[in-house]
């Protein structure tokens, strides 16, 4: 067992941005994160290197938090999964076996993860997220073919293209669900977002520049292929994101990047037993937290996209706001100095927050897509069940993710309805005529992901 | 919602399914009540193993070979396939001691015509190669089964619904009403989405019977005792039969209130392994406990330690309708005439669920009743 005066459980911009602040203050952090290194996917693979490249505020700001972690000598366990929660007691699983963190205050930032749409042929080799793909390139410098198209919705796409170019793939093209009138309505949100306007302009000159379009209304209605992704079939878009008949044209590619923007990662909340609310503007299900980023658990801060999909920025500032806070429940700071940073902080976090929840509306593509998924599309991955199975069972009144998981088996696979849970939501909410916001996530159980037995069978805590 | 029901059974889980399946295949017109949604409770938090060496002779071991039977059956009538296979088990003995334990209870069962054999450490290796190697040897039960619990509850409620079962989900029981006058006999169940009026009312709610019963004036002997399972990823293969120690039974039939882990390792029909179990009386709390799944698991290793790199994926706790006698509380209360109970099975609720469906059925049907029936008539308690 250890103990900790502060733990925190992701190592991306919101979980660095609570362990510096807290350390600052003189509490003992300890700061656990999957990945080898710290820095999540926003810092994979460390800054731009192109001199050419616009670095944005934001991405300086993360990098200096990783230095500092260092120079404070936060305790940072690498490849460390937090598989279970007791108040704020963590199970901690990491490259030396299990080990149970007993901790005063935890910081859960353990992000968020992208949406997929299942389309016909979406399991197909040479299929990934815009995230995934963005791995391949960061980490291994490695990309997922040379004749690649990206579609899907939001700011990822274009981050995603312009890394995969430089990495030599021959992007075809970027489609971009939404519409530019779309834009215009929702755009103003952005105002004062100068830093992030900055960022996403600057990659649009890039893709310019290499001959890359970007065109909006469109989307991937399938892939075929024999072994891997031969071809995809783009089809258009109406105002209101509906597919236009006989709009469909193919392409010959050999990879499709596919993002829908974003859904919190929201699993330890739930192990903890923390109360949740649904927030189509934070990405769906997010634990409820004050203004202090506490849940409904004493000492149990969240912070960053598991809080609600906002960004690196709205992150970064949680972070603080969450850090800030354990130490002031910690009782090493006096209470005075706290409240006037943490008025402060809130005040610029009202920026951020907007312009998350005006890329939650602008990008908020999936329903409207539904459509897209056949029933022979696979659903769920690692069970291989089909859309036409799950509405067979709705058809036959199962109206919630645990009953379809009773009967189909969707869900019950080694990633435990990460995927299809949001996926099998929306098959039943489009059914029904029922609101997303009544349809309750898959039961979160220990362990949070795969874990052998003998390391389960080492665990022992107080 | 303003109906009228021959009968109404209240508990979508597996024994009030079987209750409903084998009420309307005798003709009556049925409704079943669950608040939540088909196995939502005990049903889905547990094992599929059909079991005959874990009964006591008599009454116990008796009902056990006839749903056995009926299992079988149902395997075949059924149009939803649940799983059914004849996987056997085998009671795996850490030390001489034990086997000799095996060997008494092999005999008890071949005495009552179930096939057991008697297997040594090399026999049982041959057939289990991933056992630990220091095991002193096992008895096969080649007859026994299992399903997928789940799987079962749906088909028997789909092959119900196929005869008029009405389904009610999401729909809990808020009282019993009783006619007026010196019998009492019941007149309506009023549910949340309105009242179903009947005389005949089968309450197979699990754990959760006590609050039913309370409704009509019963009072039950009824606890809740805690089981935890793990499930690994799929591991086609590793195990060819279930396999159990012997202080399961020791575990299952003491009454005692502390943690009680005893081995049980199944394959389900798409190859995850099940491993249990537990047994403790905590209530109705039903969340998972690190301490328990870290005892299961290392109990799992020192069996099976080539486990050791297989991943865990998920974990439940269920809570198993515990009865004071370890017999199930099945049939009618003569205080509240149309008051049938089935409930009271522990961890044998899917291995008994047919047969007690089928004696609920004949108790109101006014079918001949076979000895057994008496043997767990609820009132045996005395205690409404």
């Amino acid at each position: 067992m250890v103990a900790t005066d502060l733990a925190v459980i992701g190592a991306g911009p919101a979980g660095l941005s609570a362990a510096v602040t807290a350390a600052r203050a003189g509490a003992h952090v300890i700061v656990v994160d999957e990945s080898p290194g710290p820095g999540g996917q926003y810092l994979r693979g460390g800054l731009r290197q192109s001199p050419s490249q616009y670095v944005s505020q934001s991405a300086r700001r993360a990098q200096n938090l990783l230095e500092e972690m260092k120079f404070l000598h936060i305790d940072f366990r690498a490849e460390t999964l937090a598989w279970a929660l007791e108040g704020t007691g963590v199970a901690l699983a990491g490259p030396s076996g299990s080990e149970w963190l007993e901790a005063r205050t935890v910081v859960i930032a353990a992000g968020g993860r992208e949406e997929v749409i299942p389309f016909p042929g979406w399991t197909l080799p040479g299929v990934m997220t815009l995230g995934g793909a963005q791995i391949l390139a960061k980490t291994h410098g490695v990309v997922p073919g040379k004749r690649v198209l990206l579609a899907g919705s939001g700011p990822l796409l274009l981050a995603t293209a312009d890394e995969l170019s430089r990495h030599g793939a021959q992007v075809l093209a970027v489609l971009e669900v939404t519409h530019p009138l779309a834009w215009l309505r929702h755009g103003m949100a952005a105002w004062g977002n100068w830093d992030r306007l900055r960022e996403a302009w600057a990659y649009l000159v890039g893709l310019n520049k290499r001959g890359i379009p970007y065109r909006f209304g469109r989307t991937v209605s399938g892939v075929s292929g024999e072994e891997q992704v031969e071809s995809a079939t783009v089809v258009r878009l109406n105002k209101r994101g509906i597919p236009v008949p006989d709009s469909e044209e193919r392409l010959a590619v050999d990879a499709l990047c596919v993002g829908f923007g974003f859904v919190p990662n929201i699993e330890l909340t739930q192990l903890a037993g923390c109360k949740h609310e649904y927030d189509s503007q934070k990405g769906g299900w997010v634990p409820e937290v004050d203004e202090s980023m506490e849940t409904s658990i004493r000492g149990l801060f969240a912070a960053g996209e598991t809080a609600g999909i906002g960004g690196a920025v709205a992150a970064m500032l949680e972070g603080r706001v969450a850090g800030l806070a354990a130490v002031q429940r910690l009782g090493l700071v006096r209470s005075g100095i706290v409240n006037r940073t943490l008025a402060d902080l809130r005040r610029s976090r009202q920026a951020a927050q907007r312009f998350g929840a005006m890329l939650s509306t602008l990008f908020q593509a999936g329903s409207r897509l539904d459509a897209l998924t056949m029933d022979d599309t696979i659903v769920c991955r690692c069970e291989d069940v089909a859309a036409g199975q799950l509405r067979a069972a709705i058809r036959a009144g199962a109206h919630s993710l645990d009953a379809l998981k009773n009967g189909t088996r969707a869900g019950q696979g080694p990633c435990q309805g990460r995927t299809c849970g949001p996926l099998i939501a929306r098959l039943i909410a489009r059914q029904t005529g029922s609101s997303l916001s009544t349809i309750k996530g898959f039961h979160v159980r220990p362990p949070l992901k795969p874990l052998p037995v003998g390391v389960l069978a080492q665990e022992r805590h107080p | 919602m303003r109906e009228r029901a021959d009968a109404v059974v209240i508990g979508g889980g597996i024994v009030g399914a079987a209750c409903a399946y084998y009420l309307t295949v005798a003709g009556f017109d049925v409704h079943l009540v669950e608040r939540d949604t088909p196995a939502s409770g005990t049903s889905r938090a547990c094992d599929g193993l059909i079991l005959l060496w874990d009964k006591s002779t008599g009454a116990e071991l008796a009902l056990g070979l006839s749903s056995a039977q009926l299992w079988t059956e149902l395997s075949q009538s059924l149009d939803l396939d649940f799983g059914y296979t004849r996987c056997g088990t085998i009671l795996v003995a850490e030390d001489a001691q034990g086997l000799h334990a095996g060997q008494a209870t092999a005999e008890r069962l071949r005495r009552e015509g179930v096939r057991a054999e008697v297997l040594d450490g090399q026999a049982l290796r041959s057939l289990e190669p991933n056992v630990a190697s220091d095991l002193a040897g096992g008895v096969l039960f080649s007859e026994d089964a299992n399903i997928d619990p789940r799987r079962a509850t749906l088909a028997l409620l789909e092959a119900a619904q196929k005869q008029g079962l009405s389904l009610h989900l999401g729909c809990e029981v808020q009282a019993i009403r009783r006619q007026a006058g010196d019998d009492g006999r019941l007149s309506a169940v009023i549910t949340q989405q309105g009242e179903i009026a009947t005389e005949i009312l089968v309450c197979a709610a699990g754990v959760w019977s006590s609050q039913v019963a309370g409704y009509a004036g019963i009072t039950l002997p009824l606890q809740p005792r805690k089981g935890h399972i793990l499930v690994t990823a799929r591991a086609p293969g590793f195990i060819r039969h279930a396999l159990l120690e012997g202080s399961y039974t020791a575990t299952v039939q003491s009454g005692s209130a502390d943690l009680g882990v005893a081995l049980v390792a199944e394959a389900t029909s798409e190859g995850n392994l099940l491993l249990g179990s537990s047994r403790q009386f905590v209530g109705f709390d039903r969340s998972v406990e690190l301490d328990v799944l870290r005892s299961i698991a290392a109990r799992a290793l020192r069996f099976l330690p080539a486990l050791a790199t297989t991943p865990v994926i998920r974990s439940y706790a269920g809570l198993r309708p515990w009865s004071p006698d370890h017999l199930p509380l099945v049939g009618p209360f003569p205080e509240v005439p149309g008051f049938y109970l089935a409930t009271g099975h522990e961890g044998a609720g899917i291995g008994l669920a047919p047969i007690t469906g089928k004696l609920v059925a004949s108790w109101i049907s006014g079918a001949e009743l076979p000895d057994v029936a008496r043997a767990i008539r609820p009132d045996r308690f005395r205690t409404s």
